[in-house]
Formats: structure tokens, sequence, C-alpha cells
């Protein structure tokens, strides 16, 4: 009673100064997105994680290629062309011109980007002789993962705005490798500048880049302000201002949307699609994605070192049940490593079903009648690929209570809980990967590979040379139908000895208000709001 | 009041009788009682009466709502959440967590609370002094706070919330019994059973405790609502009971996700809390009542 | 006056230095590497961590390292937070502010709503006004004040639209924090974007402040209300009475200033339970606040920033209880000659 009552009072008292919509004057127009967890880094070449790259890699800087979401072919970006010699090992960059980098109270450059800048930005990764190498913990996962450290033997400066890359041997997955999200320029003045002033690590927090949006502020576990970039060479930005609402929790997120203190919220979980699809004011999309869920078990580590025992865990799951309650219905069952859409899916007869009997009989065979005990990871944030890590470990730990198997889950906040996966703390662990670029060996190598686990990336510790070997030879052909029958051999080989169980492919969803136009869900790769406009 | 009675039989029921019989007048304190009991009991036997186990999912329920919606079911009275179980054998099994070991706790509290207490009434001079300022700066650190610590260093887990709240409830008990024992110390039928040569233990036990009985019930009461509380919010921040135990407040986390779907199983949970509480404060505060009115007669 | 204060001030310092013993105990409490604990930073080599045991002077006996764990103290030196790799200090510094801000405006409404109801009552004792604000009382005693929080939100947010849900102001209104209190900074930089910022700014603090005066209010009703009713039981009242004086003027001029000292005591005491409550309200509001960072480093296992947020909090409530004492003592002479440490 004292609540209502104060609520009115409150409500009467705010209701006379304004209207009931507090709009913001035209000149402060702003974008609000709900993101759902703090950004790792301000650079994308130093990490792989996916709610990282939504929030800075297409809002804060370039890349020398993209890759067009419909077509599938290479666009420019800024390399206005490219041209790769008749070998393959030689790829030459012509460089635009004109392109500024951002104007911010921290740096002011004094030139344009030249070809100085893309070999730095390229020399960082690979070159342990620069400066700026062993920044950071010196990790450069993505390019480590796939290997571009082993291919690249030399970067040169052909003239202010011409690059060559030089590489060993031709790689057929070289250029969608740069195409992807991690591949990003930088600047060398503004490195050159802290390096003399002895304070490198503020290169990847304080960032300097020539996206649409520029960094303004950071505060953790609570926001992330750009401003727009006015110099931008793409084109004009309309949102002077973009917010990142740092909001973990799914439910708040949605509330926010409907509160309207969000304009977009990223994946809003698919329990609650409903309640915002009901709005009229609000627009959910819905596209699809590449990606994977999977279940990946720490294969180094015993008893899961043993195919009988993954096998057995394998079976004991019934995956339609966490489909319809996890993904409500919004995911496709994994038929394979692959998602369907992939060009290179190959769809595996053997995929393991739900049949306790069998998975206590696998335990058998592998000595652990008596079942034994196990963590499951589960991370806490909602990805494309699994919306509610928590509730799908809750479902896995009943079942796997009937094959005698007692399961524990773990969370943590969601970048300790990578940097601990990376040390390979875990039994076994729910996650899943987003595609980067079509090319499916951005599902292989970056995951399952040797190098990857070198690299910390790979969650089921799983290092199979006769694997490596397929993934190479599949690389080192462009011819796609030789391509597909390794990717093939590839994923009946995951399905047979279960490192990780696919779970699901996820579909990607994003809601936001119906004044908002011009984000593009695309079918790979992190989120660019650079187009957002306000109606 | 110096009322003329004629005849005195009034006065001859025992204490306890006559506290009864004026908290039997005191009907809202009666339906606490009631309540209270209510509850003790579904703590007690939750786990045989409830219908079907917490931790059993129907894969073919999923998200039902209460039986008397049209889509509901009779097999599940209050629906069922999101994995398939039943919402009413989960809520009856978190009275056990939630208001069983609120109980077990408050009770644990009023032992130490109690032995401490009485100590430290007893105790004069430095050691007093020193005892009491002790006291205030753990006083100075919020109960809750003091339990987020106790876990930080145990771990999160319902024992170590039972654990913590005992011991950051502790304090205001111990201070409450101290101000009680002293104040009846310096009352002069002590100080002439003293002089009789009583010792200190009997002056305790004879003298004070006879005495204070019933107030420590009321701070008991209150000792249990803030546990109940305490142990709601610790689960409700997820560093108390870990699900899928079905404490109330951990249930209401846990279900917060479903808030738009199925209101109700985030509301549920909370209308038992609330009540556990109220039925809780009631009790507390009815005897008071009759404890200040006995004071003034 | 002069030995009250003295008195006063050594227990204030014997209060901090138990309390800075307690926080420095919890180092080899918490699981983990006490240097780790202590400073917040993991040590990549030898000659780093030798650099590090030595400037915390693990290598000395306990009692010394309490010394050099008080001098940090002193200078601000209270860690680094493994989660955000920044000194503790500095985040500490930065929300504080937001929490103390929450909770006078909580207190302020605790007082003004709570001290009258609490008098109303009182005045119309076993009438139809006390039974009411008994019966509303005892339910805001009772009810969990997360749950409190949710119902509202679903209301007033969800439902009726009226209110946001999280944080202190619509996150594209920029205020150059000064003081780190958003209501005086927007005031102190004239209103910025035409006066719309203090709007949100106000309508961002309606919720959480509500939630949170829930408790204090009905706490502060049950207090005034007893705390009158004694008064108003004492010979002078009744004298008073005797000689004519009307009720009005009985309750605003002889009964209300005495039934008030005890009250004064009892507001400061609150912020105990303010900051408690704070924490929860702060995390379902998202209040960047130190309550919810507290929780976060739960969460997190971040020793350091736990630390030095229960240090923070502790103190401040240590304070701000001396502080309502004090000004207790101020208005009430006869408080001054009570025997030692009692509160």
């Amino acid at each position: 009673m004292r609540i209502l009552l104060l609520g009115t009072l409150c409500t009467l008292l705010l209701g006379c100064i304004d209207a009931p919509n507090v709009k913001l004057n035209e000149k402060n127009q702003g974008l609000v997105y709900c993101a759902e967890a703090n950004p790792m880094t301000f650079n994308p070449q130093v990490t792989t994680t996916g709610s990282t790259i939504d929030l800075i890699a297409n809002q804060l800087y370039d890349r020398l290629i993209s890759i067009d979401p419909d077509t599938a072919e290479f666009k420019p970006e800024l390399a206005e062309s490219w041209g790769v010699s008749d070998d393959g090992t030689t790829i030459t960059f012509y460089l635009r011109k004109g392109v500024q980098f951002h104007h911010t109270d921290y740096f002011t450059p004094s030139r344009e980007m030249t070809a100085d800048d893309v070999v730095f930005s390229f020399d960082r990764l690979f070159n342990v002789y620069n400066p700026y190498h062993f920044v950071g913990d010196a990790t450069y996962p993505y390019f480590q993962s796939v290997g571009l450290d082993q291919l690249i033997q030399e970067i040169i400066k052909v003239d202010d705005y011409t690059v060559q890359f030089k590489l060993f041997n031709a790689e057929s997955s070289f250029l969608s490798n740069l195409a992807t999200d991690f591949a990003v320029i930088t600047s060398k003045e503004y490195a050159d500048i802290l390096a003399a002033a002895e304070n490198k690590s503020q290169f990847d927090n304080k960032p300097i880049g020539t996206g649409p949006y520029k960094y303004k502020q950071y505060l953790r576990d609570n926001l992330v302000r750009y401003h727009k970039n006015e110099t931008y060479w793409k084109h004009p930005v309309a949102m002077s201002q973009l917010v990142f609402d740092i909001t973990t929790n799914n439910t708040s997120r949605i509330a926010k949307m409907l509160t309207k203190e969000c304009d977009v919220t990223a994946h809003p979980s698919a329990s609650q699609l409903a309640v915002l699809s009901k709005r009229a004011d609000i627009t959910v999309d819905k596209a699809e994605n590449l990606n994977i869920g999977y279940w990946a078990f720490n294969t180094e580590k015993e008893p899961f070192d043993n195919s009988l025992v993954r096998k057995a865990l394998a079976h004991s799951v019934d995956f339609n049940k966490i489909l319809q309650a996890v993904f409500y219905g919004n995911g496709q069952v994994a038929k394979s490593y692959l998602p369907p859409a992939s060009w290179a899916f190959s769809e595996q007869e053997s995929m393991p079903t739900y049949n306790p009997t069998l998975a206590r009989k696998y335990l058998d065979m592998a000595g652990y009648e008596d079942g034994f005990e196990m963590t499951i990871w589960a991370m806490p944030v909602s990805r494309i690929y699994n919306p509610n890590a928590r509730k799908m470990a809750e479902l896995i730990q009943s079942d796997l209570k009937q094959i005698g198997v007692t399961a524990k889950i773990v969370e943590y906040e969601w970048n300790t809980f990578i940097e601990r996966i990376g040390k390979h703390e875990h039994d076994s662990v729910l996650l899943g990967w987003v595609a980067d670029t079509p090319d499916p060996d951005n599902f292989f190598s970056p995951l399952l590979s040797c190098t990857a686990t070198f690299s910390d990336k790979n969650p089921a510790n799983w290092c199979n040379p006769e694997f490596d070997l397929l993934l190479t030879k599949a690389l080192d052909t462009t011819d796609i139908e030789e391509r597909k029958a390794f990717y093939a051999q590839a994923q009946a080989m995951i399905i047979d000895q279960l490192p990780l169980v696919p779970i699901a492919h996820g579909m990607r969803f994003q809601a936001s208000s119906k004044e908002v136009k011009g984000i593009d869900l695309k079918p790979f790769g992190g989120i660019s709001l650079a187009n957002a406009r306000k109606q | 009041m110096a009322k003329f009675k004629l005849f005195s039989e009034e006065s001859n029921r025992s204490p306890l009788s006559r506290l009864w019989k004026k908290f039997k007048a005191n009907h809202p304190a009666l339906v606490g009682l009631w309540i209270f009991i209510a509850l003790t009991l579904l703590a007690l036997f939750a786990p045989l009466i409830s219908p079907y186990s917490i931790n059993q999912q129907h894969a073919d329920a999923l998200l039902l709502p209460p039986s008397w919606h049209d889509a509901g079911d009779v097999r599940f009275i209050l629906g069922t959440d999101d994995l398939g179980r039943d919402i009413l054998s989960r809520l009856m099994n978190g009275a056990t967590f939630t208001f069983g070991l609120s109980i077990i706790a408050a009770l644990i509290t009023t032992v130490l609370g109690v032995i401490i207490g009485s100590l430290a009434g007893m105790s004069k001079g430095i050691r007093s002094s020193f005892f009491n300022h002790l006291l205030d700066i753990t006083l100075s650190i919020p109960s809750l706070l003091l339990a987020i610590i106790i876990i930080a260093i145990l771990g999160p887990g319902l024992l170590n919330t039972v654990w913590a709240i005992i011991l950051a409830l502790l304090p205001q008990y111990v201070h409450s019994i101290r101000n009680l024992v002293v104040e009846e110390l310096s009352k002069d039928y002590i100080s002439a059973f003293r002089l009789d040569g009583a010792s200190k233990w009997k002056i305790l036990v004879r003298g004070v405790f006879p005495n204070i009985y019933e107030h420590i019930v009321v701070i008991f009461t209150m000792a249990l609502s803030t546990a109940i509380l305490d142990i709601a919010a610790l689960g409700f921040l997820k560093l108390g009971a870990q699900p899928p135990t079905t404490e109330w407040g951990a249930i209401l986390a846990e279900n917060l996700g479903l808030i738009y779907l199925a209101p109700w199983t985030v509301g549920l949970p909370g209308v038992l809390l609330f009540i556990a509480v109220l039925s809780t404060n009631l009790v507390g505060d009815g005897l008071r009542q009759v404890l200040k009115d006995r004071k003034a007669d | 006056m002069r030995e009250y204060l003295f008195r006063r001030l050594s227990l204030l310092l014997f209060m901090l230095l138990t309390l800075t013993a307690f926080t420095f105990s919890l180092n080899y409490l918490f699981p983990g590497d006490v240097l780790t604990n202590l400073s917040g930073q993991v040590n990549s080599s030898y000659a780093q961590s030798q650099a590090l045991a030595d400037k915390y002077q693990l290598e000395e006996n306990i009692i010394v390292q309490y010394g050099a764990f008080l001098g940090r103290i002193v200078d601000g030196d209270w860690g680094y937070s493994l989660s955000s790799g920044q000194p503790v200090f500095e985040h500490i510094l930065l929300l504080f502010p937001a929490t103390i801000e929450l909770c006078v405006y909580a207190l302020v409404v605790a007082i003004v709503l709570g001290i009258p109801a609490g008098v109303i009552a009182a005045v119309f004792h076993k009438r139809w006004p006390d039974k009411v604000i008994n019966s509303l009382t005892l339910m805001g005693f009772s009810i969990p004040i997360f749950w409190l929080a949710l119902l509202l939100i679903m209301v007033f947010c969800l439902g009726l639209g009226l209110f946001p849900m999280s944080g202190r102001i619509g996150l594209l209104y920029e205020i150059e924090p000064y003081s780190h209190f958003i209501l005086v900074d927007i005031i102190a930089q004239g209103f910025p974007y035409g006066g719309f910022a203090f709007i949100d700014a106000l309508k961002h603090l309606a919720l959480p402040t509500i939630v949170l005066a829930m408790y204090p209010t009905t706490v502060l009703i049950r207090f005034t209300r007893d705390s009158m009713l004694n008064v108003l039981e004492q010979n002078y009242i009744k004298t008073a009475r005797a000689k004519g004086l009307n009720r009005r003027q009985l309750i605003l001029h002889h009964a209300l200033r005495n039934a008030l000292l005890p009250v004064i005591k009892q507001i400061g005491l609150q912020f105990s339970t303010l900051l408690t409550l704070a924490m929860i309200t702060e995390v379902i509001f998202s209040w960047p606040g130190v309550g919810r960072w507290l929780i976060e480093s739960i969460y997190q296992r971040d020793y350091p920033a736990i630390q030095g947020g229960l240090l923070a909090v502790s103190m401040f409530v240590i304070f701000a209880n001396m502080f309502a004492e004090f000004s207790h003592t101020v208005l009430n002479p006869i408080s001054r000659n009570q025997a030692h440490g009692k509160i």
C-alpha cells in the first residue's frame, strides 16, 4: 500500500515535469546495444571470444578485405584491389588512399593509413622482434591456430600504398583468413608513440582504428562508450554515440528491451522470444548461422582419454530433450560436426543416439562399472550455439546420473572461464564455435588441430596427427570436390573418436526496437553496427 | 493497576498459561502460530508427502501452468518448470531447506548466544569492556556482509550458508542476551539472592533465566525471521544453496529467466517466503505484546 | 566533553585496528596463495614474486606483516583486483559514492515517512491508525527485499513502463563524474541536456530508493512509536497534561523532542543494515555501486577486491555509527556520562 502510494506520488511528481517519452535531443542521437559480457580486450588480434569480437571488431576497425555474406565473394575494404600470383604464394594488396585513423583525446594521427600500418599490424603477429609482439601474453590465438605464422614468409612494403605477402606455399584459406574479424589494421604511428612513452600496454586497451566508431570510455561491468568517427572513409555514420550496456543476465537484457533501455540486444534467449515478438515496437530478426554447440571432453585426462568412456557419455544424453528445453525448437540437432549450411557438410550415419543401456555397456567395457565423478563446465553467457549452458548442464547431469556418473556443474565469469578452459582445468565443457568465414577450415583448425592445443584454444585438448594431416591436405588443394572429400573424412573421424559431441546448431537472433534500422545479421563473424540508424 | 479483586483464582494460574491466554486473544498472532506450526510440519515431512521427487524431470510436461489454468495438467497442481519438474513438490521441499534450516540455525544461535551472552553479562571490569568493544566491531559489519565474507572463505553451499548465518546472527544475539542479563542482575531480588549466598551459577539458573526465557523466545523469533531472509537472500544471490537444491531463494533465482513466460515460478516462492517470515514475525510480535502488557500490569 | 571525545576516539582507533587485523587475517583464511590474496598480482616470474614478497614483507613475522599492511592501507595501496587488474582502491573510490548516494536517499525517505508514521501510530495508540500502520509495518518487515524489488520491476518497469530498471542514468547521457554523486554532478554542470538528464537520473533513483527504504522505514516507525509511547507515559507529560496543555502542544513541544533523541541514534545504526540491503538492491537494479561489485568479486573469487570492499564498507559503518552517537550526545547531554563502551 505504502509502496503503491509512494510510486504514484513519484510518478505524479515526475509526470508533471516531462512527457512520458523522454527523447534525447537530435544532436545526441545514440544507440544502446545490450551486450552479454565485458570485452576482454579492445584488439581483435589477441582474442577469439565472440562476445568480445562483437563489441570491437567491426565497430572500431577495418580489414583489408571482407567476405560478402550473400555471394561469399571477397570485397575490397582497406585494400582497393589485390592480385594473386600464378603459383599462389605472392599476394599483393593495393591500399585505399585517404583513410584516416581515429582522432581521439589520447591520440591525433598526423598521417593517413599507409603500407607501414598494414605491415606493422601483421608483423606484430608473427615477428618475435616486433616491439609489440610480446605485449600482453603474446598470444594471437586465431592466427596461431590456423597456422598463419607457419605460412607467411615475409610481408613487404612495396610502396606507401602497396603491400606484398609472400607465403611458403599456397593455401586455399589464406584470403578468407585475412577477411576474418581478427585481421584488423592498427596504427603504427600510435604504436610508436606509445612505445616511446613506455606505455605499450595501452595499445590494446585504448584502441585506435579506422572503423566507424572511436573509443571513448569503458567502465567494467557497466558500459563501453564509442563516439562516431567523423572522418570515416566508407560512409557517414548516422549515430553520434554507440553505447554497449554490459548486461550479463539474459532476463535483464530482455527486460531492458521492454523498458526501452536498450535499442538492440544480443542473443535474446530462445525461451523469451515469444514475449518479445508479441510487442509491436520490437522486431525480432532470425537468421541462419554457421555455428556448432558441442560438449567437449578433456581427452588428456582420465577417464576421458578412453574413447569408450566418451562414447558412453555421448550415448547417455537425450539431445532431443535438450533441443526442446534449451533451444525451444529454435535450433537443429547436429547431424555432423559441420552445420548443414556449410558446403563441406556430410551427414554422419553414426551420430550417437540416446541409449542408456548401450552407454552402460560402453562404461562396463571401459572398466568403469561403478561410474565416476566428473565436472561439466557450463559457460555463463548465452551464445548462438548454446542459449543456456547452465540448463543444458543440468539436463545432462540428470541423464548422467542414470548411468551412474556423478556430474558437478562448474561456472565462472566468462573471461575467467575461457582462461581456465585454455589451461584445461575442466573434465568436460559445454561450448561452441561461430564461424568467422564460410571456409570450413574455420571449424577445424582453430579448434581441434594440434596447433590449437598449443595455443590453448582446443577445448577437447585433442591432438591427433592423422586428423591434422587431413586438414593440411584439405588446405593444400583448391579443388572444391577434393576438399569436400577430406573434410568428410575429418567429420567422420570426429564422430568416431568423439573428442567432442556435436549437439546443435543454433539460429542467430537479434531483437531491436522498430525504429532502429540498418543492422544486418550475417551468417558468420561478429555484428556490425556501422550502418545503424534510427528513424 | 491497583484493582480490588475478590477472587484470586486468576493470579494463581501458572505464568505460562496466563501467557497463552493473553496470546490467544491476539488473533493475528494466533493465525501466525498456526501457519508457523504448519510450516514446521511441512519442513519435517515434505520429502514424504510431496507428490514427486524434486529432481524428477518430466520431458512431456515442460513449463505447464497451474492445474486450474486451461493448459494445466491435474498431475501437476502448481505446474512445472522449464525442466519439467513439479513446482509443488519443489516448493514443499523448499520448506525443509529454507524454513527448517533457518530454525536449526536460529536454535544453534540461541544456545551459543545464551551461553556467551550470559558470560558477558556476568563478567565485569576490563574483561567486560574489551568484550563489548569486540562486539561493537562485529555489530558494525552488516550481518549479510559477514555471512558473505564467511562464504567467501568457506565457499558457496547450503551448509556453509547455515554456518555463516549462525556466525552473522550471533553478535546481535549476544548483545541482546547480555543486555537482558545485565538488566536482570541489577534488580533487587537478585541482590537479595546474592546476599543469601547464592553462587554465580545459581543466580544465573534460578534467578535470571526463569525471568528472561520468554524474552529469549522473542529474540529467537527475530533471529529466525532474519535467518530465513538471509538464507533466501544468499540463495537468491547464488552464494547459498546451489541448484538443484530447492531452497526458495535459489528456486526464485533459478526461475528468474522464466519471469515473462511463467511468472508463477517466480511468484510462488516469494509468496511462501513472505508467509514464512510474516508468521514468524506475527508470533514474535504477539509474544512481545503479551510480555509488555504483563509488565504494565 | 574533552574526556568524552578522547574516549570515543580511542574506541574508534581500537575498532579500526581490530577491523584491519581481521581483514589482514583474511589473506591467510581465503583459499589460494597469500601473496596473490594480498597483492592481487598473479606473479609470472620468480624475480617479480620475490620483489612482491619483499614489498609485502612476507619473510618477516606476522606482526611486521600486519604493520606493513596497515601502512599500505593508509597509503591507499589496497592491492590489485584479480579480475580487472586495476587498483582496488580506485574501484572503491569510483563505486562507493553511488552506494552512499543510494543509501542516503533511502534513509531520507525512511526518515520522512517513518518518523511521522511512528508518531501518528503512538498518538493514536490502539486506535485504527495505529493498527493500520502496525500491520503495514509488519508486512514491510517480512517481505524479502529481492522479491519486493522484482515485484516493483514487474509492475512499474515492465507493466506500466514508468521507470527504467537499471543503472543510475540513461547511458546516452554523458555526465562528467566530478563528485561521483550523480545528482550533484548534474546540478554542478548546470542541468545538461535541457534538464532531461536530471529527470532521467531521478527516475532511475526512484525504485531502488523505495526498495532500499522499505526496511529502515519499518524499523524507524516501530522505534519512533515505541519511543513516543514511552515518553507519553512519563510523569512530566502527565504533569503538562494536568496543567491543561492541549494535545497538539503537548506532543509537538514536549513529547517529540525527547522521543526523537533515541531515534537519532537509531538512524545512525541503520547504516549497517542499509549497506547490506544495498548490496541486494544494487545487484537487482544493476546499480554500479560497491555492493554489486563486492558480490561480483565473490563470484569471481577476487580476494583482494573482497577484502577491500569489506574494509571500506565496515569502516564506513563504524564512522556512521560514531557520527550518530556523537550527534546524539551533542543533543542529549545526559548520555555523555554513560559508562564505557556502551552503544
